[in-house]
């Protein structure tokens, strides 16, 4: 039998019997955060169905003549429920709206800057207002003709392709390198990346990272099965990271259809310093970060190494240098500094929405 | 007197992002496992058992051996597996962040809860910031090292509009 019921009963039904809390209630708690004519919409794994009876409502107010907005969350506590409430006048959300067609628009790349592994929050943020339940009030009524669920789930898919591009070079750079624990980590998060721009580009709400596996199941079914043969890393990585490796990129490029070989993706690529410099006492070779407080010994070809990249510019601040101009001893050492924190890594260019090839796959809607 | 065997700048840095780590994101990991666990959501509970696994990870590299800065993201569980090499808690570490299909889910909340117990042993306590009773508690804490890190001339960990009035 079809659940006839609306997203907003869903919902409401799912906090009362998790919690013996009404939808009214709720909104009763956070009155007092309100302001005249804006709206009370619901995002997050309760709203878009998943989540369980720990998981807590987010919250989002919103409206014209919203007033104090704040993007770090106000928690409520409702008996067992957890409320995180975010305030947002309208402008901003559009300005966020705006900031994501810009960056979705241009050539640089996204890198994390509406959220990244650790703060997902602008990415969330965006799909709260374009998919989630209105709580209370009238909703978002489009301005201007904007298309949100567009923009929010392109710059979702743009995002988690460029996240697939480094996971997808850090596991062959870590492969080359001797770094087997790296290389197959890199490599499930490539794969993991692609899955999640899949999910996404097929019209499901970004949850987070955490849902992918139970969505792969229960709502991309055709997908569970890319997803198997790498959910665990290997047991043996030194052992048996060439293969697991080779295997998840031919996967992601079988999903999106992007050139991930290394050739191809180190000429786009940059390391940025921090503050490292090279000092010499005596005859130690030290690398100092003052900023961290940090110093670690380099040997003779390691030292020969930073030498030529320091020769390049590679000491000014932010200096920035390509990676193919790391010969074979310098990228183990780059890579190195980037494992310690130490170096950036940075695309010349983003992954353009149009240049991605989004495979067919068993039971996916055309 | 008990002296503190680390440079001040380096103690307060590590320390604070250690507890701040087990006592934070592993937390709502933990929350997130046993939701999953009465939930059934295999996938869930899965996958917060590998974060669980490299925020220990980290969190014990921190305050074992001072390590400064925390890499990004996708190279953190290495950085902080390579250190602990030989370190009692390194198996445990490495199996969550492996990820575990062969286990009960029963059992991989047992096992995360006792890698958390055992880090926390090491790395300090933190009230449940999660919780009604520990929020506060919780963000008193950050505030008590957000002015030792300022005493010192170093970066707290969470945004100081969080812990301190404006």
């Amino acid at each position: 039998m079809k659940n006839r019921m609306t997203p907003r009963e869903n919902l409401g039904r799912r906090i009362e019997q998790f919690h013996g809390v009404s939808l009214e209630q709720v909104l009763g708690e956070i009155a007092y955060l309100r302001d005249a004519g804006d709206s009370v919409i619901a995002g997050g794994s309760l709203a878009y169905g998943l989540g369980n009876r720990l998981s807590d409502l987010d919250l989002l107010i919103t409206g014209t003549a919203t007033v104090e907005s704040s993007r770090i969350p106000m928690q409520h506590f409702i008996d067992s429920l957890r409320v995180d409430v975010w305030k947002l006048s309208r402008a901003l959300v559009e300005e966020c709206f705006e900031r994501a067609e810009q960056a979705l628009g241009g050539e640089g790349a996204v890198e994390g800057s509406f959220g990244d592994i650790d703060h997902e929050d602008e990415l969330k943020l965006l799909h709260r207002i374009a998919f989630g339940v209105v709580v209370d009030g009238g909703g978002l009524e489009d301005i201007g003709g904007r298309d949100y669920r567009a923009v929010a789930s392109s710059l979702v898919v743009r995002e988690y392709a460029e996240r697939m591009r480094t996971s997808a070079l850090l596991a062959q750079l870590a492969y080359r390198s001797g770094r087997s624990i790296a290389a197959v980590a890199n490599a499930r998060l490539a794969i993991e990346s692609a899955l999640n721009a899949v999910v996404v580009h097929r019209g499901l709400p970004f949850s987070g990272d955490k849902w992918l596996r139970d969505r792969l199941v229960n709502q991309t079914p055709d997908l569970a099965s890319v997803y198997e043969p790498f959910r665990q890393l290997p047991e043996n990585p030194a052992r048996d990271a060439s293969a697991f490796v080779d295997a998840a990129l031919a996967t992601c490029v079988e999903m999106w259809g992007m050139d991930l070989e290394i050739d191809a993706l180190v000429s786009a690529a940059n390391w940025r310093n921090t503050d490292l410099k090279l000092g010499e006492v005596g005859a130690d070779r030290l690398l100092l970060s003052a900023r961290f407080g940090a110093l670690w010994g380099l040997d003779e070809n390691e030292a020969a190494a930073w030498g030529r990249f320091a020769a390049g510019g590679a000491e000014s601040p932010d200096a920035m240098w390509s990676l193919e101009e790391c010969c074979e001893d310098g990228m183990p050492l780059c890579l190195r500094l980037h494992e310690l924190g130490v170096l950036s890594l940075h695309w010349d260019k983003g992954v353009p929405i149009e240049g991605l090839h989004p495979m067919r796959t068993r039971g996916a809607p055309a | 007197m008990r002296p503190i065997d680390v440079d001040a700048r380096r103690y307060a840095w590590c320390r604070s992002r250690a507890l701040w780590i087990i006592g934070m994101p592993a937390r709502i990991h933990l929350e997130d496992a046993h939701g999953a666990l009465e939930a059934g959501q295999d996938g869930l509970l899965r996958f917060v058992a590998r974060r669980i696994g490299d925020a220990c990870a980290v969190s014990l590299n921190l305050a074992v051996n001072y390590e400064r800065p925390i890499p990004p993201y996708a190279m953190r569980s290495s950085w902080a597996l390579e250190r602990l090499q030989g370190h009692e808690l390194w198996q445990p570490c490495w199996e969550l962040i492996r990820g575990i299909d062969d286990a009960s889910n029963e059992e991989i909340v047992e096992r995360c809860e006792s890698l958390i117990r055992r880090v926390c042993a090491i790395v300090g306590e933190i009230p449940n910031i999660l919780t009604p009773e520990g929020h506060y508690p919780a963000i008193a804490m950050a505030r008590d090292w957000s002015k030792l890190l300022d005493a010192v001339g170093e970066e707290a960990p969470l945004p100081y509009n969080w812990t301190l009035p404006t």
